[in-house]
């Protein structure tokens, strides 16, 4: 199946995608939910504004580990590029997050492509769900396995004294032969959830042009993994570069900073 | 609020089902091998901590003494440890004294059998049993099941370091070294040679990175091999008379290291370089891809920061 994603870069790495998947298998009944969750129902209802028409769809590719072999860090991708209908935002929750909503990504101009990482308290499905005017939700996702505490854990940096150093601290680098960006923040990504420390986490992060229009835009939620690295694609026209990154927290800090290709 | 509670209550006996079912015969069926005059080898499976092995998955070996056994790894359950203490108590004249090579799990996790008797580790694995047991213990519980019934992980009480000691009339070299863990003890048994590698060695099973840090890990290596062996003992994988799992477990760390660094330079993201499963020549070592998708996971970010400058801060 045709993707966006980079794995054929590496070596067998084409082959090895095929083999390791990556969202739901082919489905004969598009309007029946593949993991069988009860979450489904709620968080369409509560999350995607209730679309009449929704279906699974095996074009939405979600890579994950099957494993959550690091509760705080559990990577994801999600590449909607092959699907027809246009797509203008992406929801992604988590079907047993204490927190379900993990973010929502308006693509804009960039490629309906994200790398992100989140955090994963209890095994079940992630699901990223394509939403346009007109056309059915288009929902795909993974099962992922794991032992719990991603989310209730306190995060690493606050067993430092010196967690506040470095805070807001960005990475990043634009990739022009790919198209890719990505783009890291130093931020405890704190969900509240974890005795004594209240919640405060990065809540919007733009990608914006040399004239300063946006690109792509992305609502930050809570199980969004600390320090969080996130990978866009960017088409050729603007895989040249520059591009601002900006963003904003929870309690009012700005974070900004810039790639060229 | 009904609806979610009852989808967790069936999201919970969905797993639990398979756990009782799994827990059917916890026997270890044990296959000591005397390898050289005095040293026995019982072999582990070449494969992750799986329902199927019982996760007696690392090697044991066992020197013989005058007064018992030394026994290098305890095995990685309650019942594992107790089944070597079996062949120790049987065949060896009882234990001497037990070491532990370093603090995953596997290799310590069946200290209780040898509890009677001194548990010798380097200082900084014994503050990693302790630091990791709980976590630990919580994670082979949920992936072995029955064959952890009665498993308390106890951390080594007693404290070694670089330096050569006689346990029971045998001289034993050992070794302080680093980068598979934080803190990896080898032995050397000079009366025959066998060098006893803990999981600073792998052979034909892919190596294992959580707390690896591979500068260290290659100077470890350096420092192994300049010891004349006739024998050499990884921790996961066959007994060799050749170099084989020097050469193997350099080119492993070398080539992941590659892959890893070409990954995050060409701009990939980690769920892209898990997918694009291990490096080919590795793909068809035991353990993998799994272990490989682990090591993506774990080790990552020490990629990622070499790949990404810095470009803002806070505004």
């Amino acid at each position: 199946m045709m993707s966006a994603f980079l794995c054929d870069r590496l070596a067998n790495g084409a082959a090895a995608l095929a083999q390791y998947g990556g969202g739901i298998a082919p489905v004969t009944a598009p309007d029946a939910d593949p993991f069988d969750s009860g979450m489904w129902e709620l968080h369409r209802l509560e999350y995607l504004g209730d679309p009449p028409d929704w279906r699974a769809d095996p074009r939405m590719r979600v890579l994950t580990p099957r494993n959550a072999e690091d509760a705080s860090h559990v990577p994801i991708m999600i590449d909607a590029t092959g699907l027809t209908d246009p797509v203008t935002r992406i929801v992604v929750t988590i079907d047993y997050s204490p927190l379900p909503l993990a973010l929502i990504f308006h693509p804009g101009r960039a490629l309906p492509l994200l790398g992100f990482g989140v955090k994963y308290e209890i095994a079940g499905p992630i699901r990223a769900t394509a939403l346009a005017d007109g056309v059915p939700a288009r929902m795909g996702g993974a099962f992922i396995d794991a032992m719990g505490g991603g989310c209730s854990a306190p995060a690493v940096a606050h067993t430092r004294p010196d967690w506040q150093q470095g805070f807001g601290e960005m990475r990043g680098r634009l990739f022009p032969d790919s198209g890719r960006l990505r783009v890291n923040i130093r931020h405890p990504m704190d969900t509240g959830l974890a005795d004594g420390i209240p919640a405060h986490h990065l809540t919007d992060l733009q990608l914006l042009d040399a004239q300063g229009a946006t690109i792509a835009r992305i609502e930050l939620r809570h199980p969004v993994e600390e320090n969080p690295t996130l990978t866009f694609a960017l088409p050729p026209d603007l895989a040249s570069g520059p591009v601002r990154i900006e963003a904003r927290d929870s309690n009012g800090y700005r974070f900004s900073g810039e790639v060229r290709a | 609020m009904i609806t979610r509670r009852t989808a967790l209550l069936t999201g919970t006996a969905a797993l639990l089902t398979p756990l009782a079912a799994r827990a059917t015969d916890p026997g270890y069926h044990l296959k000591p091998a005397e390898i050289a005059d005095g040293v026995w080898l019982i072999e582990g499976a070449q494969d992750s901590f799986a329902p199927a092995n019982g996760g007696a998955i690392c090697n044991i070996v066992m020197l013989r003494t005058d007064q018992g056994a030394v026994v290098i790894d305890s095995g990685g359950t309650a019942l594992h440890g107790a089944a070597l203490r079996g062949f120790a108590d049987q065949r060896l004249g009882g234990v001497a004294a037990t070491l532990n090579t370093h603090h995953h799990p596997d290799h310590w996790f069946g200290n209780q059998a040898f509890a009677d008797r001194p548990i010798l580790a380097l200082p900084a694995t014994r503050d990693l049993q302790a630091q990791n047991a709980q976590a630990l213990s919580e994670g082979l519980y949920r992936i072995l099941g029955g064959w952890m019934r009665g498993t308390a992980p106890l951390p080594a009480a007693t404290a070694v370091t670089d330096d050569s000691m006689v346990i029971g009339g045998r001289d034993l070299r050992l070794l302080a070294l680093s980068g598979h863990s934080q803190a990896d003890l080898a032995l050397l048994d000079p009366t025959t040679g066998t060098l006893i590698a803990g999981d600073l060695l792998f052979l034909d099973r892919a190596p294992s990175f959580p707390d690896a840090d591979l500068g260290a890990w290659r100077g470890a290596l350096d420092r192994l091999a300049a010891i004349p062996a006739s024998g050499i003992v990884p921790g996961h994988g066959p007994f060799m008379r050749d170099s084989r799992a020097f050469a193997q477990t350099r080119a492993y760390l070398d080539a992941f290291q590659d892959r890893l660094g070409r990954a995050a330079d060409l701009g990939l993201a980690p769920a892209e370089t898990l997918a694009a499963g291990p490096m080919p020549e590795f793909a068809g070592l035991g353990a993998n891809p799994e272990e490989y998708h682990r090591a993506v996971v774990q080790r990552w970010r020490d990629f990622e920061d070499m790949a990404l400058p810095l470009i803002g801060g806070t505004a």
